[in-house]
């Protein structure tokens, strides 16, 4: 297979081709209720041509890899009738050209472990949440693995092979007081590691159980606008979801006024606030030792010090800016082109210990966990999986529905305090943008406050 | 396949080949300008076996030689779910309107040339707007054969434009959205939908405040996804089965308005998401879910059907709720074109006679919050506010909040005489409802 790669980049008439193939092998189990949903091993395989003949870009997908050559032509042709009609060539980034295997290493592989075992730990955990309580009336517990080797080269000389693994596990437990009263608990976890991630998580299927239970009789949230701590969790997710992808050079690099809100060196927030993205940490699901054109990893500052120091790019991206690409070109798969993405991106640890958090707080909310969140530019969401009052400096009540809002610079500008116990986690899903979902990311923070945070209720 | 089920029928009492074939082309503009032309052509098959009363699942993209897959489907079915149906036999799938030749025969300088129209215009309108667009072909053959004599294929087409125009001022961007994707390209009007975006560009121009307290809400035909979701999962079989929809058990009463009639069609012809069949090959359906506020029935693929003794509603379907297809994954519920009722006031009559409200034509974090019972709780992404029936200019940072359900059942105000195709698979009047909370930001 090499050979013919190589064949088909030298044949190539356009200034620039790549071609990325990959072979994938998938298992799930799926339980809903008590219900086994889905239980699959599946293998697929397909490839990508991507060119630049004359600025344009052509691309090609296809599953029948015997004909990488024609592939090839049909980008080529696509490339030039593109820039036909385009006055915006595009050029890429210079970059060291790499020869390199990446091997995968992963403790208790689970290639090996038989689907049946898969199906019993699951059943396992289902059968926990289901029989916790008898105000339980639903759950689901879905456990994936992927396998993918992929390989990438280019007419500059690149040509890398790259296992990644990825294994994922998510509980839900649904609860309902009879009426219309229905609440949720959830744990979500995922790495690019063995089978070992998945083992043992009974306890999770316990709690997560019993807080669906408790929620039944939590209190709803008033609206309003409160002073509010975020778990690492959620603030991880807000670092990623509210400002990770305002850092995505693709967006901005056409727009000069939205490149001018992103100017390096722009304050956005306090002294204490760091945020960076870190495509080397091997084992979490950001970690990608070269991005989907080829690129080696970095460490990004995006935010030092409260200022805005780095972008993420692809290879187009920092070529318009002048920079250095850094690695953060990604692709969920083989039929889609590398876009910016995130990797793993987190807030770096502050100095303030939970306690302190609290301490000046009379009347406030700390909201733990997301069910998810959306942002367009500067406007946010997110649903806090569940929260507590906070009263007089301490952690009261439990609250239910609870659901941030705001904008990304007044929120960057509001946090006043960042936490000292720092966690990066990698969920079950991952991330989404512009069609390609789901990429495997994780993201991280410590405990932080952020002031004037309007919460909507009922 | 002929062969392949041969094979299948000496290993397995029971087993369901999908096979699916699609080409794709989508030519992408960014910030005005032609960006990329892609040829995607995706090819792959999905086996499921009954055997032992178990079920089993297994995909790939190998065409040439099925042995894995058919091993991974059996092994998937020693320990799978015991089933209690059956893969069905022949029946005629109905036929509606799903090829278009234009479609077929549409060239990439014909693409490009609606591209840049769009943007011309665009542009003409609002000078400084940035324009991202797609405009795509599709053609897609699904064929499915089962070993009880079910042997069905299609060919559908499809046509879709995705326009994004953004305006950025100084802590401030405002992004609008709009889309059409229909089975016939000339049924996709382009200049409908620039103008659509360019009159609320000119809503958008000034920043309001929003207040705080229970205000009437306009949803478009697109923001009105945000009161539908929930009934898209609350109407699911599934969600009925397992006891977490709220309308379990209610068929015959009175849960929304009288006004108030929703159905799902599968069989409307050039319906955005219609076939003749859905991905189990049951033929498609009309079914009525809800008429005159009165519930009326549920939907169902062949295994939810078998486990509430209900017969099948041809709303199996691959890729979710929303049946975004694909080879990969196994069918479960999913909705067909989703019809909401039409009123008898236009949509700016319905304004109108609004003292105080909001017009929502979408939200961030849709499906986010209690969508079983009905709760939605979104921040706006694109809103303006009503003032004494005139849109005085777009929100921002607000929060709205409420009960799809009492909000249909006791505070819908009007739905307007006009339905519009929204998000692939709805077509909606707007629905204006009373009483929604509002939390606004100063």
């Amino acid at each position: 297979m090499e050979q013919n790669i190589k064949q088909a980049i030298a044949k190539s008439g356009a200034d620039y081709t790549e071609i990325r193939l990959e072979r994938a092998l998938r298992s799930q189990v799926l339980f809903q209720k008590d219900k086994l949903e889905n239980l699959e091993s599946s293998s697929e395989v397909g490839g990508i041509v991507r060119v630049l003949k004359d600025g344009g870009w052509g691309i090609a997908v296809f599953n029948n890899i015997s004909q990488l050559s024609d592939k090839v032509s049909e980008a080529t042709r696509a490339a030039s009738l593109v820039a036909a009609h385009s006055d915006a060539p595009v050029e890429l980034a210079e970059v060291p050209p790499v020869q390199e295997t990446v091997r995968a290493d992963l403790k208790n592989d689970f290639r090996s472990i038989p689907l049946q075992e898969k199906k019993e730990l699951a059943e396992t955990y289902n059968r926990i949440i289901l029989s916790h309580d008898k105000r339980i009336v639903s759950s689901q517990v879905r456990y994936t693995d992927s396998f993918r080797e992929v390989r990438f080269a280019n007419s500059e000389g690149t040509f890398l092979t790259q296992e990644i693994p990825d294994v994922t596990l998510l509980l839900v437990a649904v609860a309902s007081d009879g009426g219309a009263n229905i609440q949720q608990g959830f744990e979500s976890i995922g790495e690019a590691s063995g089978f070992d991630l998945v083992l043992g998580r009974e306890e999770e299927a316990r709690s997560i159980a019993q807080r669906a239970i408790d929620l039944l009789s939590a209190k709803p949230v008033d609206g309003g606008q409160y002073t509010t701590i975020l778990d690492p969790y959620l603030a991880g997710v807000f670092i990623h979801e509210a400002f990770g992808h305002f850092c995505e050079a693709d967006f901005l690099f056409k727009n000069e006024r939205l490149s001018k809100i992103m100017t390096l060196g722009t304050r956005f927030g306090g002294e204490m606030l760091n945020v960076v993205d870190d495509g080397y940490m091997p084992g979490l699901r950001g970690n990608i030792p070269y991005d989907d054109e080829g690129v080696a990893r970095a460490k990004t500052h995006l935010i030092t010090k409260g200022v805005l120091t780095s972008l993420l790019h692809s290879r187009e991206t920092a070529k318009k800016m002048g920079v250095a690409p850094t690695g953060n070109a990604r692709a969920i798969s083989y039929e889609h082109e590398p876009i910016v993405r995130m990797t793993n991106t987190y807030i770096e640890n502050g100095d303030h210990t939970f306690d302190e958090m609290l301490s000046e707080i009379d009347h406030g909310i700390y909201a733990i966990k997301a069910y998810g969140g959306q942002t367009v530019f500067e406007q946010f969401t997110f649903s806090a999986a569940y929260a507590y009052e906070i009263r007089n400096g301490e952690v009261g009540e439990m609250l239910k529905d609870v659901v941030l809002t705001g904008n990304l610079f007044e929120t960057l500008r509001s946090i006043d305090m960042i936490g000292n116990d720092q966690q990066v986690h990698g969920g079950s899903g991952g991330c989404g943008k512009g069609g390609q979902f789901p990429l495997p990311v994780t993201d991280g923070s410590p405990h932080i406050r952020i002031q004037n945070v309007t919460i909507g209720g009922k | 396949m002929e062969g392949l089920l041969k094979t299948l029928r000496e290993k397995v009492e029971q087993a369901e080949v999908y096979h699916l074939k699609t080409s794709t082309v989508p030519v992408a503009f960014h910030s005005g300008k032609l960006e990329s032309i892609k040829n995607k052509a995706i090819e792959g098959m999905a086996l499921r076996v009954i055997d032992g009363n178990r079920l089993g699942f297994a995909t790939t993209t190998d065409m040439k030689d099925p042995s894995e897959l058919i091993a991974a489907a059996i092994a998937s079915a020693a320990f799978g779910e015991e089933t209690v149906f059956s893969f069905p036999m022949a029946a005629d799938p109905t036929h509606p309107e799903v090829h278009d030749r234009a479609v077929t025969d549409l060239s990439e300088e014909e693409m490009i040339a609606v591209g840049e129209r769009v943007i011309t215009k665009l542009h003409d309108a609002e000078p400084e707007a940035d324009v991202n667009l797609t405009i795509a072909k599709a053609v897609e053959t699904v064929e499915i054969r089962n070993t009880a004599g079910c042997e069905v294929e299609e060919e559908r087409t499809r046509f879709s434009l995705w326009v994004e125009a953004g305006k950025t001022r100084e802590g401030d961007i405002f992004l609008l959205f709009a889309g059409d994707d229909t089975r016939f390209q000339e049924d996709l009007s382009a200049d409908t939908l620039v103008d659509r975006l360019i009159r609320y560009l000119r809503y958008g121009e000034k920043i309001v405040p929003a207040p705080s307290k229970r205000l009437p809400v306009v949803f478009t035909p697109y923001g009105a996804i945000t009161l539908l979701l929930p009934l898209i999962v609350g109407f699911n079989g599934k969600s009925v089965h397992m006891g977490i929809s709220p309308l379990k058990d209610r068929i015959g009463e009175k849960v929304f308005d009288p006004r108030f009639s929703l159905t799902d069609d599968g069989t409307l012809s050039r319906g955005p998401r219609s076939s003749g069949f859905d991905d189990e090959g049951t033929p498609t359906k009309r079914t009525p879910l809800v008429s005159d506020g009165v519930i009326n029935g549920f939907l169902y693929d062949l295994r939810t059907a078998a486990l509430v003794e209900a017969t099948p509603t041809g709303n199996g379907y691959k890729g979710g709720l929303l049946g975004s297809g694909g080879f990969r994954t196994p069918p479960s519920v999913g909705v067909g074109n989703v019809l909401v009722s039409v009123g008898d006031k236009d949509e700016n009559e319905i304004i109108d006679g609004i003292e105080e409200g909001l017009l929502v034509e979408s939200v961030l974090g849709l499906g986010q919050g209690n969508i079983n019972t009905g709760e939605f709780s979104n921040n706006v992404a694109v809103a303006f506010k009503i003032e004494r029936g005139k849109i005085v200019g777009r929100v921002k940072n607000t929060m709205i909040a409420g009960n799809t359900y009492a909000l249909l059942k006791d505070h819908l105000i009007a739905l307007s005489n006009a339905a519009g195709w929204a998000h692939g698979t709805l077509h909606t009047p707007a629905i204006a409802v009373d009483q929604v909370n509002v939390v606004g930001q100063g």
